[in-house]
């Protein structure tokens, strides 16, 4: 039905949306730092997305700046056309942990709460990006399935998310600092395409993520938006009183059930439609077979209990070359998600200066911090995460914390590389310096990739204090990340072998039980 | 999908506990007083009001055009994750100088009056303006080290009210017109970096 192919259209828009905000901020700082003709600093992936693709069309316009300041934020709280457009749930939160009413806040929710209230919950439905990723997690269990791992199916609770949204509002205002930001899943999914888009780790934030959809996958499905979303539970009772709904023609429906196991939000549509459960996608008009249930426009009517118990039918053909082309587009997205490939950094920001030294400006620099007796201990590094065979600057700045004088007295200094397996190599034996401009300077060169010790030895109090300093050396993690990817990637490809094996197995065993004429 | 009120009150119980524990040990986890506050964008409320204001919405960072402000990570259990804040040594805020408009940029998009707003005129900034103050360490600074350097005050943009430099250029900041912009410190050429800006409101 065209219904479902444009949702997935405002889905995908949606998406798009939140990408193409990141990336026109991302612009935007470019060209405030004048840098878009530079071609050494424009090198990479993310300079030449900027230069080739934003940067003619974004000029070409005819206030360029209107459209840049324009567009700002994620789908937690965004500046879309200048208009600014937030999350009722980030203004209720924020309501609660400051106590306090901002009046432009309130302003800015206003174009959500009436859709809401006209359409229902068709934030989740229709524009949710976590939404989808949750609905991929649910394609991705008929593919367990379909390989005979059973995953589990322990029923929860729709009305856990009202009581979580209660509490979290609660805890908000009890700790005086909003919680849901942190789990709530759009946010923190936009939140992950813009540091996906800008260059920074979102380590914390794909773990949350990845820990709901693992649940999903393999305990419950659709755990998240049926019954813990607090976002949802605020959209389901903003939309009690929708006008447009879906609703059941009794004279149509021939109560074959198949619009119960497709529905999204888990209820049954001919039964609950009514429900604020109903976020209103549409999908079960899709798999009616004799258009029994449609959208209606009218004035709301109270929730409707219908005891009528649907009996169980033949559930005829339902698109199985679609669904099978569904599921390659979103294999083919996920495959997408993953060869997504790291650019270099680029560090064009600032003012304009000059330079008095050949390593201005020293960033990215380390400076980590340690205390001893009564001496604060600083090193700095330049380069911060040095290459493997090129000499780092290693600079210590010792400053008695009560005198405010620098300490004067030599300094030993020795690096030593940390193996998982066996001793750890030297790689600068003990050296002792004197200061030089009340700083110890040593270069220190590291051989390879990987994680260094860097140990410094100086006279406290009569006795010889060792502080050990961390440090990495080009990129280590990166052996890591590939072993990860490796791994889920095995596994994900066990899977379907397995799937594909069992389809085998199957359709041979019918053959068989066909030819002894069973 | 049909629940008996006992398996409701039951998981709803559950829920509640989980959250509960989850937010207690969410207070425990890190040092609470030991890390100095870090540097907010200009006109931010005082921080504790900040964390509660400030929706992490993400529009101030996108907002700056020096790219000055940055989503933080939660390093101190404070719930800070995802609020802006600054690292003067890679980007410092340069008051929107070079921009058009009549505001700052990041007060200007904040949703919820986190960040309030800050008109672009010297009187406003000084007043508003109190990301931190900055502090010469004597024992870094080549200009007090038989060098002469002079850089900071170079770059200061408020140059004059906020630092003088007085003899082989000298630097001296007057805390009571410095608002934390940090160009002094992305100007430093020293490292460590002798010129820093320190919150003033540990």
């Amino acid at each position: 039905m065209k219904l479902q192919v444009i949702r997935r259209c405002v889905q995908l828009c949606v998406i798009l949306l939140v990408c193409g905000i990141a990336l026109l901020s991302l612009y935007a700082h470019y060209r405030s730092a004048r840098v878009i003709h530079d071609p050494q600093l424009m090198a990479g992936m993310r300079g030449e997305i900027v230069t080739q693709a934003i940067h003619p069309w974004v000029d070409s316009l005819d206030d360029p700046q209107a459209l840049l300041d324009g567009n700002k934020g994620t789908l937690w709280s965004m500046r879309l056309l200048g208009v600014s457009l937030t999350d009722p749930l980030a203004a209720a939160e924020m309501l609660a942990a400051s106590k306090h009413v901002h009046w432009p806040l309130l302003a800015s929710i206003v174009i959500p709460v009436v859709l809401t209230l006209l359409l229902g919950r068709v934030f989740c439905s229709w524009m949710c990006p976590a939404y989808v990723l949750f609905e991929i997690a649910g394609k991705l269990r008929r593919l367990l399935h379909l390989a005979e791992i059973e995953p589990a199916d322990v029923p929860f609770s729709h009305r856990n998310k009202y009581v979580l949204l209660a509490v979290g509002l609660a805890l908000a205002a009890a700790a005086s600092t909003p919680i849901f930001v942190l789990i709530y899943p759009p946010a923190v999914l936009s939140r992950v395409i813009h540091a996906w888009i800008f260059g920074t780790a979102a380590t914390a934030m794909l773990v949350i993520l990845g820990l709901m959809v693992a649940f999903e996958l393999f305990v419950s499905p659709r755990w998240w938006c049926r019954t813990m979303c607090p976002g949802g539970a605020l959209y389901g009772l903003l939309g009690w009183a929708r006008p447009v709904r879906v609703r059941l023609k009794r004279d149509l429906c021939t109560g074959c059930a198949d619009c119960i196991p497709v529905c999204e939000a888990g209820i049954n549509p001919i039964t609950q439609s009514s429900s604020i459960e109903c976020d209103n996608c549409g999908v079960c008009l899709r798999y009616c077979n004799t258009q029994a249930l449609v959208f209606t426009i009218g004035l709301p009517d109270p929730l409707r209990r219908r005891s009528s118990k649907p009996q169980s039918g033949a559930g005829g053909k339902r698109g199985k070359r679609s669904k099978r082309g569904r599921r390659a587009a979103a294999l083919t997205a996920l495959a997408l998600t993953a060869t997504a490939a790291p650019a270099e950094g680029h560090h064009i920001l600032g003012l304009p200066h000059y330079s008095y030294k050949e390593n201005y400006p020293q960033r990215p620099t380390l400076e980590y911090p340690a205390t001893t007796g009564p001496y604060d201990v600083l090193l700095t590094s330049y380069p911060g995460v040095p290459n493997p065979g090129e000499p780092a600057n290693l600079a210590f700045y010792i400053k008695d914390r009560n005198t405010g004088r620098a300490y004067a007295e030599p300094v030993t200094l020795r690096v030593l590389q940390t193996s998982t397996f066996g001793d750890n190599t030297i790689v600068l034996p003990a050296t002792t310096r004197s200061p030089f401009e009340n700083e110890f300077k040593f270069y220190v060169t590291f051989p390879t990739d990987g994680e260094y010790v860097v140990e410094l030895s100086m006279p406290v109090e009569g006795r010889i204090e060792v502080i050990p300093f961390l440090m990495i050396a080009g990129r280590p993690s990166a052996t890591a990340s590939m072993v990860i990817v490796g791994a889920f990637g095995s596994v994900f490809a066990f899977v379907v072998a397995r799937a594909v094996r069992r389809k085998g197995h199957r359709t041979a065993g019918r053959r068989v039980l066909a030819e002894v004429g069973i | 999908m049909s629940v008996s009120r006992r398996d409701f009150v039951r998981q709803s119980a559950a829920v509640g506990v989980a959250l509960g524990a989850g937010g207690y040990l969410a207070g425990l986890a890190g040092p609470r007083a030991t890390a100095a506050p870090p540097l907010r964008p200009p006109g931010a409320l005082d921080e504790e009001s900040f964390l509660a204001t400030c929706i992490r919405c993400m529009r101030c960072t996108d907002a700056c055009p020096n790219h000055a402000l940055v989503p933080m990570q939660d390093r101190d259990g404070r719930g800070g994750s995802g609020t802006p804040t600054m690292e003067p040594r890679k980007a410092a805020c340069m008051l929107c100088a070079t921009e058009d408009g009549d505001f700052l940029k990041c007060t200007e998009v904040c949703p919820s009056g986190a960040l309030q707003l800050v008109r672009k005129d010297r009187e406003d900034i000084g007043a508003k303006v109190a990301i931190g103050i900055a502090e010469i360490d004597l024992n870094l600074c080549y200009s007090y080290n038989n060098w002469s350097c002079g850089a900071c005050f170079r770059a200061c943009p408020l140059a004059g009210e906020a630092m003088t430099i007085g003899r082989w250029e000298r630097p001296t900041v007057h805390p009571q017109a410095c608002v934390g912009c940090g160009c002094c410190e992305r100007a430093c050429i020293r490292y460590p970096h002798a010129i820093r800006v320190m919150t003033g409101r540990a």
